[in-house]
């Protein structure tokens, strides 16, 4: 925020401006009152200067008061009174030159013009209302001037060579005369009240407009430091992304080295290959992995899924895993709820989580071990888990678990290959629809993965279309 | 045949381990392997080989660099020749090096090493200590 308005501002600073403007108007009267009195010898010069000296006196006060105020700098104080402290000067000049018109003519001074001055003045600096404020005033005055003298009860001071002693007597003329000057006024009133109103306004405009900058600014800025760190994020994947590919192409291009170069005896030449060719299906493994990961991260959220039915794609993924299961004598048992309802993802998205999860709860159990699905409805998701025998996480490792490459100790010692991908695919795939992902383990015993991920709308209670013709087959 | 001498391989990937025995085996050394620098250090102790073939980056990212930094502190390893082996991603972690003291290494090789630069550093290495 700003904290003291520019608008304000320049009235406060217009304070001072006044104040000295007014010894110059001071200076000014007392060099008009000697030059009028050459020309008039019948101009009373002692009421006039002591006006002139009231005037020089009440400016001295406005000084002390406006340094008071300068000294209350950011207390609010000095945005507060200004506009008050203006119009009492205003209305005090007013006076004065009301008092000094009388003592030098009245109606037949020239110099009522000048309360014009005073109008303009206070169009310019205050609101638009106080300045019609100013202008009534000055009408008032002027015409209470012109009218009290004319009915003699004021007495009038007259001026014999510079007007003719009938014109302040003669009702016609006066009435005439204060008609002009007061419509004068009141139209400077209005045509320099409507220009600095809008002026004013557009001021505001362009403060409010800069305003608006300022914080489209600092927008600008938040996001960008935003984009730095998802890109810094990118290019270390990519970094990690190279590291895991060079490996295995590393050992590629040693093997081949080695049988091309003939330093590999005919006896272990095949050796050297296949180890080559396991490789290469690592560094394929790998990229296959790579993409679906990709594919992960670009998933923003549940809008992006169809209604999927798990225990249907649980089905397929188990007929794939199923002879990989039994060639290491485990045993698979499947627990799913009746009446599920379908998840927000796509049929890719939860066989590449199934597929995952089960796969790596065939990998790292022990031989004749136990693998556990179930599926369950938990409020308005559904919950999946996957609960193997096997090596188990260590404490340690459990926050680094769903990291891109990161491979466990134990899951390295009994797996020498794995791309340490597939978590963090199953991470990003789960949190992409919106649900969430979560593992419970012991080292030695075993894991258990789970994911929620949020139910279709609509499918609350509704069963699924098949289930509906059910009973009619039956 | 007798050994021209022994050489261990300290080196996190099996393959490449296996291929270095394959090469250097095949050519008339006998060949140790490891998997870590800690299994590295022990043999050396125990073995005494007569050259170290030691990768940078292994389960941590300067685990080679603090075997260097052990081998320093044991004077019974002092004589042994060690070759560095590092890929050009490993540069990233140039910062790790120490750069306060001097490592005792003996010469930095790039991954992959053509087999003939393995033997011919191999051959003159080990022949010139025998």
């Amino acid at each position: 925020m700003i904290d003291l308005h520019p608008l304000k501002l320049e009235l406060v600073e217009r304070i001072g401006w006044l104040i000295r403007l007014r010894w110059v108007a001071a200076a000014g009267t007392l060099a008009g009152i000697a030059i009028a009195r050459l020309v008039e010898p019948a101009l009373p010069v002692l009421p006039l200067v002591l006006i002139t000296g009231t005037i020089v006196f009440y400016n001295a006060l406005f000084l002390l008061y406006a340094r008071y105020l300068w000294r209350r700098r950011g207390t609010g104080l000095r945005r507060r009174r200004s506009p008050i402290f203006v119009a009492v000067q205003i209305v005090c000049d007013l006076l004065a030159l009301t008092a000094l018109l009388h003592f030098s003519g009245g109606i037949e001074n020239p110099f009522g013009v000048f309360l014009l001055f005073h109008v303009i003045i206070a169009s310019i600096l205050l609101p638009r209302l106080a300045s019609f404020g100013v202008a009534l005033l000055a009408s008032v005055l002027y015409a209470g001037l012109a009218f009290s003298e004319l009915a003699g009860w004021l007495p009038h001071v007259h001026l014999p060579q510079l007007a003719d002693p009938r014109r302040y007597m003669n009702m016609t003329y006066v009435a005439a005369h204060v008609t002009a000057v007061i419509l004068t006024l009141w139209l400077a009133a209005a045509m320099a009240s409507s220009v600095a109103e809008r002026l004013r306004r557009r001021t505001q405009e362009l403060l409010q407009a800069n305003q608006v900058c300022e914080i489209n600014r600092s927008e600008l800025a938040e996001m960008n430091e935003r984009l730095r760190q998802l890109d810094a994020a990118r290019t270390q994947f990519i970094v990690m992304v190279a590291h895991e590919l060079r490996a295995p192409m590393g050992a590629i291009i040693s093997a081949l080295n080695l049988v091309l170069g003939g330093y590999a005896p005919p006896e272990k030449q095949r050796e050297v290959l296949e180890r080559a060719q396991a490789r290469a299906y690592e560094l394929l493994d790998l990229i296959r992995d790579l993409l679906e990961l990709v594919r992960a991260r670009r998933i923003e959220g549940p809008t992006q899924g169809v209604p999927v039915r798990a225990e249907k794609v649980l089905e397929n993924v188990l007929g794939l895993l199923r002879v990989e299961a039994e060639s290491k004598g485990l045993s698979i048992e499947v627990h799913i709820a009746p009446d599920l309802p379908s998840v927000l993802a796509t049929e890719d998205s939860l066989r590449s989580i199934w597929t995952n999860l089960i796969s790596n709860a065939i990998k790292y159990n022990r031989p004749g071990g136990r693998v556990t699905i179930t599926l369950n409805r938990d409020g308005d998701r559904v919950v999946g888990s996957v609960e193997d025998t096997g090596i188990g996480i260590a404490r340690e490792d459990m926050p680094r678990l769903f990291e891109e490459f990161f491979r466990s100790e134990q899951a390295k010692a009994m797996v020498q290959r794995g791309t340490g991908v597939g978590l963090a695919i199953v991470k990003r795939t789960v949190e992409g629809y919106g649900g969430r992902v979560w593992v419970e383990s012991e080292l030695g015993k075993g894991s258990k993965f789970s994911f929620a991920l949020p139910m279709a709308p609509d499918e609350h209670a509704t069963p699924s279309p098949d289930e509906i013709q059910k009973p009619s087959q039956a | 045949m007798a050994s021209k001498g022994k050489v261990l391989v300290i080196d996190d990937d099996p393959d490449f381990c296996e291929f270095m025995r394959i090469g250097l085996e095949a050519d008339g050394f006998e060949v140790l392997t490891a998997a870590t620098g800690k299994l590295g250090l022990e043999l050396m102790r125990r073995e005494k080989p007569n050259l170290v073939f030691l990768d940078v980056v292994m389960a941590h990212p300067t685990e080679g660099v603090d075997v260097t930094a052990a081998i320093k502190e044991d004077p019974e390893l002092w004589d042994i020749p060690i070759i560095m082996l590092t890929s050009i991603m490993d540069t990233e972690y140039i910062g790790h090096f120490p750069t306060d003291r001097p490592l005792p290494v003996d010469q930095f090789l790039t991954k992959p090493v053509p087999m003939a630069e393995v033997l011919r550093i191999a051959n003159e290495t080990v022949g010139a200590k025998s």
